[in-house]
Protein backbone atom coordinates (compact mmCIF):
# COMPACT_ATOMS: atom_id res chain seq x y z
CA UNK A 1 0.00 0.00 0.00
CA UNK A 2 2.76 2.15 1.29
CA UNK A 3 4.76 1.43 -2.23
CA UNK A 4 1.51 2.38 -3.82
CA UNK A 5 1.02 5.74 -2.72
CA UNK A 6 4.75 6.26 -3.54
CA UNK A 7 4.16 5.48 -7.02
CA UNK A 8 0.73 7.91 -7.05
CA UNK A 9 2.90 10.71 -5.25
CA UNK A 10 5.66 10.33 -8.06
CA UNK A 11 3.81 10.50 -10.29
CA UNK A 12 2.23 14.27 -8.76
CA UNK A 13 5.54 15.25 -8.47
CA UNK A 14 6.55 14.52 -12.04
CA UNK A 15 3.46 16.71 -13.28
CA UNK A 16 3.91 19.19 -11.01
CA UNK A 17 7.36 19.49 -12.08
CA UNK A 18 7.06 19.49 -15.62
CA UNK A 19 3.99 21.63 -15.15
CA UNK A 20 5.97 24.40 -13.82
CA UNK A 21 8.62 25.32 -17.18
CA UNK A 22 5.58 24.21 -19.29
CA UNK A 23 3.40 27.17 -18.10
CA UNK A 24 6.00 29.44 -18.05
CA UNK A 25 7.90 29.08 -21.29
CA UNK A 26 5.49 27.25 -23.39
CA UNK A 27 1.74 28.44 -22.26
CA UNK A 28 2.49 32.45 -20.98
CA UNK A 29 4.15 33.36 -24.67
CA UNK A 30 0.79 31.41 -26.33
CA UNK A 31 -1.82 32.42 -23.91
CA UNK A 32 -0.82 36.37 -23.38
CA UNK A 33 -2.29 38.91 -25.89
CA UNK A 34 -4.20 41.31 -26.30
CA UNK A 35 -8.41 40.00 -26.95
CA UNK A 36 -8.84 41.57 -30.39
CA UNK A 37 -12.47 42.79 -29.09
CA UNK A 38 -11.18 45.05 -26.24
CA UNK A 39 -12.94 48.34 -26.18
CA UNK A 40 -11.14 51.23 -23.79
CA UNK A 41 -11.72 54.54 -23.33
CA UNK A 42 -9.43 57.74 -21.90
CA UNK A 43 -9.66 61.24 -21.03
CA UNK A 44 -6.97 63.58 -20.97
CA UNK A 45 -6.68 67.49 -20.12
CA UNK A 46 -4.87 70.71 -20.61
CA UNK A 47 -5.61 73.20 -18.18
CA UNK A 48 -4.80 76.88 -19.56
CA UNK A 49 -3.57 75.69 -22.85
CA UNK A 50 -2.86 78.18 -25.44
CA UNK A 51 -5.15 77.59 -28.65
CA UNK A 52 -5.74 79.23 -32.32
CA UNK A 53 -8.92 81.03 -32.72
CA UNK A 54 -9.04 80.20 -36.65
CA UNK A 55 -11.76 83.21 -36.73
CA UNK A 56 -9.12 85.98 -36.01
CA UNK A 57 -6.32 83.68 -36.76
CA UNK A 58 -4.58 84.64 -33.11
CA UNK A 59 -3.77 82.25 -30.01
CA UNK A 60 -4.98 82.87 -27.03
CA UNK A 61 -4.89 81.37 -23.70
CA UNK A 62 -8.70 79.08 -23.28
CA UNK A 63 -9.45 77.51 -19.70
CA UNK A 64 -9.13 73.96 -21.02
CA UNK A 65 -8.68 71.53 -24.04
CA UNK A 66 -9.81 68.14 -23.29
CA UNK A 67 -8.59 65.45 -25.60
CA UNK A 68 -11.32 61.85 -25.60
CA UNK A 69 -9.19 58.55 -26.97
CA UNK A 70 -11.01 55.62 -28.16
CA UNK A 71 -9.40 52.28 -28.52
CA UNK A 72 -11.69 49.85 -30.62
CA UNK A 73 -10.56 46.39 -31.26
CA UNK A 74 -11.89 45.25 -34.64
CA UNK A 75 -12.77 41.58 -34.18
CA UNK A 76 -13.47 41.07 -38.17
CA UNK A 77 -10.60 42.62 -39.29
CA UNK A 78 -8.37 40.98 -37.61
CA UNK A 79 -9.80 37.55 -38.47
CA UNK A 80 -9.63 38.97 -41.80
CA UNK A 81 -6.03 39.81 -41.35
CA UNK A 82 -5.34 36.74 -39.28
CA UNK A 83 -5.92 34.54 -42.72
CA UNK A 84 -2.85 36.05 -44.36
CA UNK A 85 -0.88 36.76 -41.43
CA UNK A 86 -1.00 33.44 -40.16
CA UNK A 87 -0.43 34.74 -36.26
CA UNK A 88 -2.97 36.60 -33.74
CA UNK A 89 -3.46 40.07 -35.13
CA UNK A 90 -5.05 42.77 -32.92
CA UNK A 91 -7.13 45.93 -34.99
CA UNK A 92 -7.44 48.75 -33.24
CA UNK A 93 -9.75 51.76 -34.87
CA UNK A 94 -8.59 54.36 -32.79
CA UNK A 95 -9.98 58.00 -32.60
CA UNK A 96 -8.57 61.24 -31.17
CA UNK A 97 -11.18 63.57 -30.45
CA UNK A 98 -9.93 66.97 -29.08
CA UNK A 99 -12.49 69.36 -27.93
CA UNK A 100 -12.01 73.23 -26.65
CA UNK A 101 -13.61 74.14 -22.84
CA UNK A 102 -16.83 75.29 -25.06
CA UNK A 103 -17.16 71.82 -26.15
CA UNK A 104 -16.45 72.38 -30.08
CA UNK A 105 -14.17 70.18 -32.22
CA UNK A 106 -10.42 71.37 -32.35
CA UNK A 107 -9.64 68.32 -34.61
CA UNK A 108 -10.20 64.52 -35.06
CA UNK A 109 -7.63 61.90 -35.85
CA UNK A 110 -8.93 58.44 -36.68
CA UNK A 111 -6.30 55.88 -36.61
CA UNK A 112 -6.08 52.01 -37.67
CA UNK A 113 -3.62 50.29 -35.35
CA UNK A 114 -3.05 46.72 -36.48
CA UNK A 115 -0.25 44.79 -34.21
CA UNK A 116 0.99 41.49 -33.52
CA UNK A 117 -1.58 39.97 -30.43
CA UNK A 118 1.28 38.79 -28.43
CA UNK A 119 4.52 40.37 -29.02
CA UNK A 120 2.47 44.29 -30.10
CA UNK A 121 4.95 44.12 -33.15
CA UNK A 122 3.35 45.87 -35.82
CA UNK A 123 1.72 44.15 -38.65
CA UNK A 124 1.39 46.27 -41.60
CA UNK A 125 -1.58 44.93 -43.72
CA UNK A 126 -4.26 46.92 -45.95
CA UNK A 127 -6.49 49.75 -43.94
CA UNK A 128 -2.89 50.69 -41.64
CA UNK A 129 -3.38 54.47 -41.30
CA UNK A 130 -3.22 57.83 -39.61
CA UNK A 131 -5.96 60.41 -40.71
CA UNK A 132 -6.74 58.80 -43.88
CA UNK A 133 -3.04 58.29 -44.70
CA UNK A 134 -1.45 55.05 -44.95
CA UNK A 135 1.57 54.49 -42.97
CA UNK A 136 3.83 51.69 -42.09
CA UNK A 137 4.53 51.67 -38.61
CA UNK A 138 7.54 50.29 -37.02
CA UNK A 139 7.78 49.89 -33.22
CA UNK A 140 4.92 50.29 -30.83
CA UNK A 141 2.26 52.33 -30.36
CA UNK A 142 -0.19 52.87 -27.12
CA UNK A 143 0.82 49.61 -25.67
CA UNK A 144 4.43 48.00 -24.87
CA UNK A 145 5.03 44.27 -24.59
CA UNK A 146 4.01 41.55 -21.99
CA UNK A 147 7.42 41.96 -19.50
CA UNK A 148 8.54 45.14 -20.74
CA UNK A 149 12.19 45.42 -20.32
CA UNK A 150 14.18 47.91 -18.59
CA UNK A 151 15.65 49.44 -21.88
CA UNK A 152 14.31 52.04 -24.84
CA UNK A 153 11.67 50.90 -27.45
CA UNK A 154 10.70 52.37 -30.88
CA UNK A 155 7.78 54.23 -30.33
CA UNK A 156 5.49 55.39 -33.02
CA UNK A 157 4.26 58.97 -33.24
CA UNK A 158 1.37 59.63 -35.23
CA UNK A 159 1.02 62.71 -35.51
CA UNK A 160 4.54 63.57 -36.94
CA UNK A 161 4.11 59.50 -38.74
CA UNK A 162 7.78 59.29 -37.54
CA UNK A 163 9.19 56.21 -35.16
CA UNK A 164 11.65 57.26 -32.65
CA UNK A 165 13.71 56.32 -29.68
CA UNK A 166 10.96 56.24 -26.28
CA UNK A 167 13.67 56.00 -23.51
CA UNK A 168 13.81 54.06 -20.52
CA UNK A 169 14.16 56.64 -17.37
CA UNK A 170 13.94 54.49 -14.49
CA UNK A 171 11.65 52.85 -12.32
CA UNK A 172 9.37 54.55 -10.45
CA UNK A 173 5.79 53.86 -7.89
CA UNK A 174 3.03 54.77 -9.32
CA UNK A 175 -0.23 54.87 -6.88
CA UNK A 176 1.21 51.58 -5.79
CA UNK A 177 2.18 49.69 -8.72
CA UNK A 178 6.27 49.50 -9.35
CA UNK A 179 6.02 51.20 -12.94
CA UNK A 180 8.73 51.98 -15.72
CA UNK A 181 9.07 55.96 -17.04
CA UNK A 182 9.63 56.15 -20.97
CA UNK A 183 9.65 59.43 -22.57
CA UNK A 184 10.34 60.50 -25.74
CA UNK A 185 11.03 63.65 -27.08
CA UNK A 186 9.83 64.70 -30.87
CA UNK A 187 12.05 67.62 -32.22
CA UNK A 188 10.19 70.21 -34.16
CA UNK A 189 9.19 68.43 -37.58
CA UNK A 190 6.54 69.45 -40.32
CA UNK A 191 3.65 67.67 -39.65
CA UNK A 192 0.57 67.16 -42.30
CA UNK A 193 -2.92 69.15 -41.28
CA UNK A 194 -5.60 66.80 -40.01
CA UNK A 195 -8.29 66.12 -42.94
CA UNK A 196 -11.25 67.22 -40.25
CA UNK A 197 -10.59 71.08 -39.64
CA UNK A 198 -12.17 72.93 -36.83
CA UNK A 199 -13.79 75.70 -39.32
CA UNK A 200 -16.26 74.98 -41.93
CA UNK A 201 -14.45 75.97 -45.31
CA UNK A 202 -10.88 75.26 -44.09
CA UNK A 203 -9.50 72.14 -45.62
CA UNK A 204 -5.54 70.91 -45.53
CA UNK A 205 -5.79 71.31 -49.28
CA UNK A 206 -6.68 75.58 -48.93
CA UNK A 207 -4.32 75.89 -46.20
CA UNK A 208 -1.62 74.14 -48.44
CA UNK A 209 -2.62 76.70 -51.07
CA UNK A 210 -1.36 79.61 -48.62
CA UNK A 211 2.25 78.30 -48.02
CA UNK A 212 1.15 77.98 -44.91
CA UNK A 213 3.16 74.65 -43.15
CA UNK A 214 2.17 72.93 -40.11
CA UNK A 215 4.98 72.45 -37.08
CA UNK A 216 4.88 69.98 -34.41
CA UNK A 217 6.99 68.90 -30.87
CA UNK A 218 6.25 66.62 -28.10
CA UNK A 219 7.52 65.24 -24.87
CA UNK A 220 5.97 62.45 -24.95
CA UNK A 221 5.95 60.69 -21.21
CA UNK A 222 4.25 56.97 -19.94
CA UNK A 223 4.49 55.16 -16.31
CA UNK A 224 4.43 51.60 -17.49
CA UNK A 225 3.18 48.74 -15.72
CA UNK A 226 6.04 46.09 -16.88
CA UNK A 227 4.20 43.01 -16.01
CA UNK A 228 1.50 43.60 -18.78
CA UNK A 229 3.02 46.47 -20.73
CA UNK A 230 0.16 49.05 -20.10
CA UNK A 231 0.49 52.22 -19.45
CA UNK A 232 -0.60 53.31 -15.95
CA UNK A 233 -0.75 56.53 -16.78
CA UNK A 234 0.77 59.16 -19.53
CA UNK A 235 1.42 63.02 -20.35
CA UNK A 236 2.39 65.09 -23.58
CA UNK A 237 4.21 68.36 -23.58
CA UNK A 238 3.14 69.61 -27.33
CA UNK A 239 3.56 72.46 -28.81
CA UNK A 240 1.93 72.99 -32.80
CA UNK A 241 2.63 76.21 -34.28
CA UNK A 242 1.76 77.38 -38.31
CA UNK A 243 4.64 78.59 -40.17
CA UNK A 244 4.95 80.76 -43.24
CA UNK A 245 2.64 81.67 -46.24
CA UNK A 246 0.28 83.92 -46.81
CA UNK A 247 -2.62 82.69 -43.90
CA UNK A 248 -0.71 84.60 -41.11
CA UNK A 249 -0.49 87.82 -42.69
CA UNK A 250 2.83 88.34 -42.25
CA UNK A 251 3.61 86.89 -38.91
CA UNK A 252 6.03 84.44 -38.86
CA UNK A 253 4.02 81.62 -36.83
CA UNK A 254 1.27 81.23 -34.62
CA UNK A 255 0.41 78.91 -31.84
CA UNK A 256 -1.76 76.31 -33.28
CA UNK A 257 -1.74 74.70 -29.32
CA UNK A 258 0.59 74.71 -26.69
CA UNK A 259 -0.23 72.74 -23.52
CA UNK A 260 0.34 70.31 -20.83
CA UNK A 261 -2.00 67.73 -20.95
CA UNK A 262 -2.54 64.73 -18.32
CA UNK A 263 -4.71 62.11 -18.36
CA UNK A 264 -7.79 63.18 -16.13
CA UNK A 265 -7.96 61.63 -12.49
CA UNK A 266 -10.88 58.88 -12.87
CA UNK A 267 -9.29 57.76 -15.52
CA UNK A 268 -6.25 57.50 -13.95
CA UNK A 269 -7.59 55.67 -11.15
CA UNK A 270 -9.87 52.98 -13.45
CA UNK A 271 -6.53 52.49 -15.18
CA UNK A 272 -4.26 51.56 -12.62
CA UNK A 273 -7.37 49.55 -10.90
CA UNK A 274 -7.65 47.99 -14.61
CA UNK A 275 -3.80 47.48 -15.01
CA UNK A 276 -3.46 45.35 -11.42
CA UNK A 277 -6.27 43.20 -12.12
CA UNK A 278 -4.75 41.92 -15.43
CA UNK A 279 -1.58 42.11 -13.81
CA UNK A 280 -2.91 38.97 -11.98
CA UNK A 281 -3.26 36.99 -14.40
CA UNK A 282 -0.01 37.53 -16.13
CA UNK A 283 1.71 36.90 -12.82
CA UNK A 284 -0.11 33.59 -12.46
CA UNK A 285 1.67 32.03 -15.34
CA UNK A 286 5.02 33.29 -15.01
CA UNK A 287 5.68 33.58 -11.59
CA UNK A 288 2.90 32.44 -9.23
CA UNK A 289 1.78 28.94 -11.40
CA UNK A 290 5.23 28.24 -11.85
CA UNK A 291 6.85 28.71 -8.56
CA UNK A 292 3.94 27.11 -6.87
CA UNK A 293 3.99 23.87 -9.17
CA UNK A 294 7.97 23.53 -8.28
CA UNK A 295 7.60 23.59 -5.08
CA UNK A 296 4.87 21.36 -4.69
CA UNK A 297 6.54 19.27 -7.01
CA UNK A 298 9.75 19.43 -4.59
CA UNK A 299 7.35 18.41 -1.98
CA UNK A 300 5.41 15.37 -3.45
CA UNK A 301 8.89 13.79 -4.53
CA UNK A 302 10.49 14.21 -1.35
CA UNK A 303 7.64 12.59 0.13
CA UNK A 304 7.53 10.10 -2.66
CA UNK A 305 10.88 9.26 -1.84
CA UNK A 306 10.27 9.38 2.28
CA UNK A 307 7.88 7.00 1.82
CA UNK A 308 9.68 4.19 -0.48
CA UNK A 309 12.65 4.37 1.49
CA UNK A 310 10.08 3.52 4.49
CA UNK A 311 8.83 0.66 2.74
CA UNK A 312 12.18 -1.08 2.07
CA UNK A 313 13.67 0.04 5.47
CA UNK A 314 13.64 -2.67 8.70
CA UNK A 315 10.52 -3.62 10.55
CA UNK A 316 8.98 -2.62 7.22
CA UNK A 317 6.16 -4.97 5.92
CA UNK A 318 7.57 -7.48 3.56
CA UNK A 319 6.31 -6.77 -0.55
CA UNK A 320 3.07 -8.16 -1.20
CA UNK A 321 4.95 -11.00 -3.75
CA UNK A 322 6.60 -11.99 -0.55
CA UNK A 323 3.49 -12.53 1.29
CA UNK A 324 2.70 -15.61 -1.17
CA UNK A 325 2.86 -19.04 1.43
CA UNK A 326 5.57 -21.16 0.85
CA UNK A 327 4.71 -24.23 -0.49
CA UNK A 328 4.55 -27.16 1.27
CA UNK A 329 7.13 -29.22 1.24
CA UNK A 330 5.22 -32.79 -0.05
CA UNK A 331 6.22 -35.71 2.11
CA UNK A 332 6.13 -38.99 0.68
CA UNK B 1 10.06 0.23 -13.95
CA UNK B 2 7.23 1.07 -11.76
CA UNK B 3 8.42 4.15 -10.77
CA UNK B 4 9.31 4.68 -14.64
CA UNK B 5 6.12 4.65 -15.48
CA UNK B 6 4.47 6.69 -12.79
CA UNK B 7 6.64 9.60 -13.91
CA UNK B 8 6.07 8.67 -17.46
CA UNK B 9 2.43 9.33 -16.87
CA UNK B 10 2.74 12.15 -14.50
CA UNK B 11 5.18 13.52 -17.63
CA UNK B 12 1.86 12.84 -20.03
CA UNK B 13 -0.62 14.22 -18.71
CA UNK B 14 1.14 17.67 -18.00
CA UNK B 15 2.10 17.95 -21.48
CA UNK B 16 -1.63 16.84 -22.45
CA UNK B 17 -3.26 19.61 -20.20
CA UNK B 18 -0.72 22.44 -21.39
CA UNK B 19 -0.86 21.52 -24.99
CA UNK B 20 -4.97 21.52 -24.68
CA UNK B 21 -5.18 24.78 -22.43
CA UNK B 22 -3.14 26.58 -25.36
CA UNK B 23 -4.82 24.69 -28.37
CA UNK B 24 -8.31 25.94 -26.84
CA UNK B 25 -7.13 29.69 -26.57
CA UNK B 26 -9.46 32.54 -25.45
CA UNK B 27 -12.19 33.07 -27.49
CA UNK B 28 -11.76 36.33 -29.78
CA UNK B 29 -14.94 38.00 -28.40
CA UNK B 30 -17.17 40.63 -30.68
CA UNK B 31 -16.52 43.90 -31.86
CA UNK B 32 -18.19 46.32 -28.94
CA UNK B 33 -21.03 48.04 -30.33
CA UNK B 34 -19.80 51.59 -28.37
CA UNK B 35 -18.79 53.71 -30.64
CA UNK B 36 -15.53 55.90 -31.24
CA UNK B 37 -16.40 59.06 -28.84
CA UNK B 38 -16.89 62.30 -30.23
CA UNK B 39 -17.92 63.67 -26.90
CA UNK B 40 -16.70 64.01 -23.26
CA UNK B 41 -17.42 60.90 -20.41
CA UNK B 42 -18.21 61.75 -17.37
CA UNK B 43 -16.81 58.83 -15.81
CA UNK B 44 -14.88 55.73 -17.14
Amino acid sequence: MRRKAGLVLLAFAVFCAAMSPLLRWYAFPRLAKIPPSQYQEAVLEAKNPTLIDYGTMKAKKVPKVTIVQTLKGNVEASEKIEKSADRDVVVWDALSYVQDSEGKMVSKIPERYIFDAHSQEPVHATGEMVDGDPVKRQGIEFKWPFLTEKRDYEYFDAQARVTRPIHYKGTQNFRGVDVYYFEQTIPWTKVPFPKTMPVKGITPESLAKTGTTRWYTTVRKFWVDPTTGAPVYGEEIQKNELRGGTLLGGRDKVTVFAGHVKMREDYIKHTVDLVKSQRVLVLLLTSYLPWGFLILGALLLALSLWLEARSRGPGAPAPAADNDPEPEPVNA
Amino acid sequence: MRALIAAATGLAVALALVLTITAIGAPPGETSPEPLLTTVPKHP
